[in-house]
This record gives C-alpha cells, sequence and structure tokens, in this order.
C-alpha cells in the first residue's frame, strides 16, 4: 500500500449540500478501490489564480488515503468523467521522510477536524461575501460626494 | 566592489529551518522563491542550496498545476499586491 494524496477543485456553482454530495461519492469511489482513506481535509472556497473554465472561485478539498499502485488509474478516470471538477492532483509520498511528513500532516488536520468543523466554514463564507459586496460601494459613493462638496463650496465661496 | 555585490553573504533559508519537505499547499514556504511576478527565482538569487531548490521548483509547479498559484502575471493582467493571492 502507498500513500496518496489528491487535491481537486469543484465548480464554485455548486450549493454546499452539492459539494458534500460530491466529496462522498469521491470518498466512497477511494473507498471502492479498496482504500482507505486516512483524513479528509476541506479547504473551503477559494479565489482561483487564474480563471479555469470561466470560473474565479473553487472549492478545493484534500484526501489522504493509502492504496495500491492500480487503483489511482480507476480513481483518476472517474474523476475526469466528472463534470462538476475543475482540477484534480495525486501526489504520492515514496521515502520514509515524505511517509513521515504524510502521518504528520495527517494527523495535525484530523486534530484539527475534531474541535468545530462546522464553524470554521461558516466563518470563511461569511467573510468573503462581506469582503465581495461592502467594499466596492463605500468606494464609489464617498469621494464623488466629497468632491461635489467641494465643488459646491468653491462655487458658492466665488459668488460670495 | 561594492556595485558587484548586491545580496548578502549566500546561505540557504530551508537548511536554516531544517526543511525535510516542501508542502505545495503551505503558499507562504514557496512565497520565499518567487519573483513578483510569480516567476520562480533562481539559486544565484535566492542562495537556496540544490536539493532545496529542486523540492521547491516541484511544489512550485504543482501550486500552479492547481491554480494555488498564477503561471504569469503579465501587463494584461496587473495585480496592485501580488502576494495578496496568497493567504
Amino acid at each position: 500500500m502507498n500513500h496518496y494524496e489528491l487535491l481537486f477543485v469543484l465548480r464554485p456553482t455548486l450549493t454546499d449540500e452539492e459539494t458534500k454530495i460530491e466529496i462522498e461519492k469521491i470518498q466512497s469511489n477511494i473507498i471502492a478501490q479498496d482504500a482507505n482513506i486516512v483524513v479528509t481535509d476541506d479547504m473551503g472556497m477559494r479565489k482561483l489564480a487564474y480563471p479555469v473554465e470561466k470560473n474565479e472561485r473553487g472549492h478545493y478539498t484534500v484526501v489522504y488515503f493509502q492504496a495500491l499502485g492500480i487503483a489511482i488509474a480507476e480513481i483518476e478516470r472517474l474523476l475526469r468523467i466528472n463534470e462538476e471538477i475543475l482540477k484534480f492532483l495525486t501526489v504520492k509520498y515514496t521515502n520514509k521522510k515524505d511517509i513521515a511528513q504524510f502521518t504528520k500532516i495527517t494527523e495535525a488536520i484530523s486534530k484539527k477536524n475534531t474541535p468545530a468543523p462546522a464553524k470554521e466554514e461558516v466563518v470563511v463564507t461569511e467573510e468573503t461575501s462581506a469582503i465581495e459586496e461592502t467594499p466596492v460601494t463605500e468606494v464609489e459613493e464617498a469621494p464623488v460626494t466629497e468632491e461635489t462638496q467641494a465643488i459646491e463650496e468653491a462655487t458658492t465661496n466665488k459668488e460670495a | 566592489m561594492a556595485e558587484r555585490r548586491k545580496f548578502k553573504k549566500r546561505y540557504c533559508k530551508y537548511c536554516e529551518q531544517k526543511v525535510e519537505f516542501i508542502d505545495y499547499k503551505e503558499l507562504n514556504s514557496l512565497k520565499f522563491s518567487l519573483s513578483e511576478r510569480f516567476k520562480i527565482m533562481p539559486r544565484r538569487l535566492t542562495g537556496n542550496c540544490k536539493r532545496h531548490q529542486e523540492l521547491v521548483t516541484v511544489a512550485i509547479k504543482r501550486a500552479r498545476q492547481t491554480a494555488l498559484i498564477p503561471y504569469v502575471i503579465d501587463r494584461k493582467k496587473v495585480v496592485e499586491n501580488p502576494f495578496e493571492i496568497i493567504r
């Protein structure tokens, strides 16, 4: 059994429930290949560094698992068929040092997941939505009003 | 002499911290080896040792593939704070 790490990016257009279902589907696909999943890390919605299929954002998930080498081809085949996935990447941990890191990372994530995973997700989504909406309107409105006021004052002064 | 030596004495930052493995998802660790335009900085400027440079390049290329880091930043899409993308 080799140690693997699979990262995939889901479409931002999916609802929370749909993304959950998709993630579970992929997990079940991995389990079907006689693999055992160690942990799954939900990185949440992130801005993509460059647009992928005209999407600016994506939902990142990382699955750490142990599987045989043959299983990867089938898992990747199923990922390619799935149209909700923008990108995916499997990484194999080969050396002893890498595997030591693998256990370290997985332990850290499992610790992080146990206390309150639901709260974190909520906070992230709120922050992103707030950042998108609020500043744009403020920036557009504020300077215009100041300028117009200044101009008005200037004109009134001149007249006076 | 002053002009010839633009960079300080070279040492590998990753060796100093005893990094054994560079995760492509930890963007802050890659940031050091990236230029403002997200090119991979050469070893002669960063002072990385060969082993760590190879680890970093692999990590950066993986991060690019998964859209965590842009491949290029050109004049068409200029970002004011390029490292703002990295969180």
